[in-house]
């Protein structure tokens, strides 16, 4: 799956370690989302979408079958 | 609930394992001398309790960690527990059929083996999620001083006691305080190959 994550925190200017903190999980998890190394679980998607105001299939795109 | 971080978790985890490196070089060698049974029951176990602290310290840590932890956590721990399953039961029964000799002291080396092949498993899988090696935590901060720290206190107290330390002791510790050294000094390496890449 891919996202748009590594961009909407560039935009607002966070750091990983300032998003990882947002949304109570670790830097290695969030820079393995952003990667396309690790799909979030639904809950945490959802945190995600929330905190960027925006819905869950705009920040995250399915890949290629 | 605040995540319990890895800072914490590894000053702890330090601290039980001074502990029980202190048992083992003072309390323990009393064992044998003492002709009470209770008594040396008692101080048989003594170097238990640090490492059940250790037990109940990774049991908070995985249960604070987030969902992509827990995971490697998991496939950390089942690898571990499926090689050490696997070594005692092929260990048990070449025992058993008289073809290998093996005493009741090599259950000791059973948790030890647990751990080491769980932090290997995980420092792996991590690696495959695209983190660095565990010498950086969240926060950034080194961690290769503390492993040379480590080492050179072993050292240290070696050096200290090689009047009174058995050659096994003796052995023991210096093997492991060189070990931790060269683990310091491969985690320094890497991480400054890493800052010399530029990663964030």
């Amino acid at each position: 799956m891919n996202n748009l994550i590594r961009e909407l925190r560039a935009e607002r200017g966070w750091s990983q370690a300032e998003l990882a903190q947002q949304l109570d999980v670790s830097r290695q998890t969030i820079n393995a989302i952003e990667t396309g190394k690790y799909d979030p679980s639904l809950p945490l998607a959802f945190k995600i979408a929330r905190l960027f105001g925006m819905p869950i299939e705009m920040i995250f795109v399915p890949g290629e079958e | 609930m605040p995540r319990f971080s890895q800072k914490q978790y590894e000053g702890r985890v330090l601290v039980a394992m001074a502990l029980y490196t202190l048992c083992m070089l003072v309390e323990w060698p009393l064992v044998r001398t003492v002709a009470s049974l209770p008594l040396k029951c008692l101080l048989a176990l003594v170097p238990v309790l640090p490492m059940i602290y250790v037990i109940a310290l990774m049991a908070r840590r995985i249960r604070d960690s987030d969902e992509l932890e827990r995971q490697m956590h998991l496939i950390g721990l089942g690898i571990s527990t499926a090689l050490v399953g696997a070594a005692s039961l092929v260990g048990g029964f070449l025992s058993v059929a008289h073809v290998l000799k093996l005493d009741g002291s090599v259950l000791i080396w059973i948790f030890p083996g647990l751990m080491f092949c769980y932090g290997l498993a995980r420092w792996l899988v991590a690696r495959r999620y695209g983190a660095g090696a565990f010498c950086e935590s969240d926060a950034g901060s080194a961690k290769y001083a503390l492993f040379v720290l480590a080492g050179g206190a072993l050292l240290l107290v070696a050096w200290l006691g090689r009047a009174h330390l058995d050659d096994v002791r003796l052995g023991f510790l210096c093997g492991v305080g060189m070990g931790l050294m060269a683990l310091g000094a491969a985690f320094f390496i890497a991480q400054r190959r890493r800052r010399a890449r530029g990663g964030e």
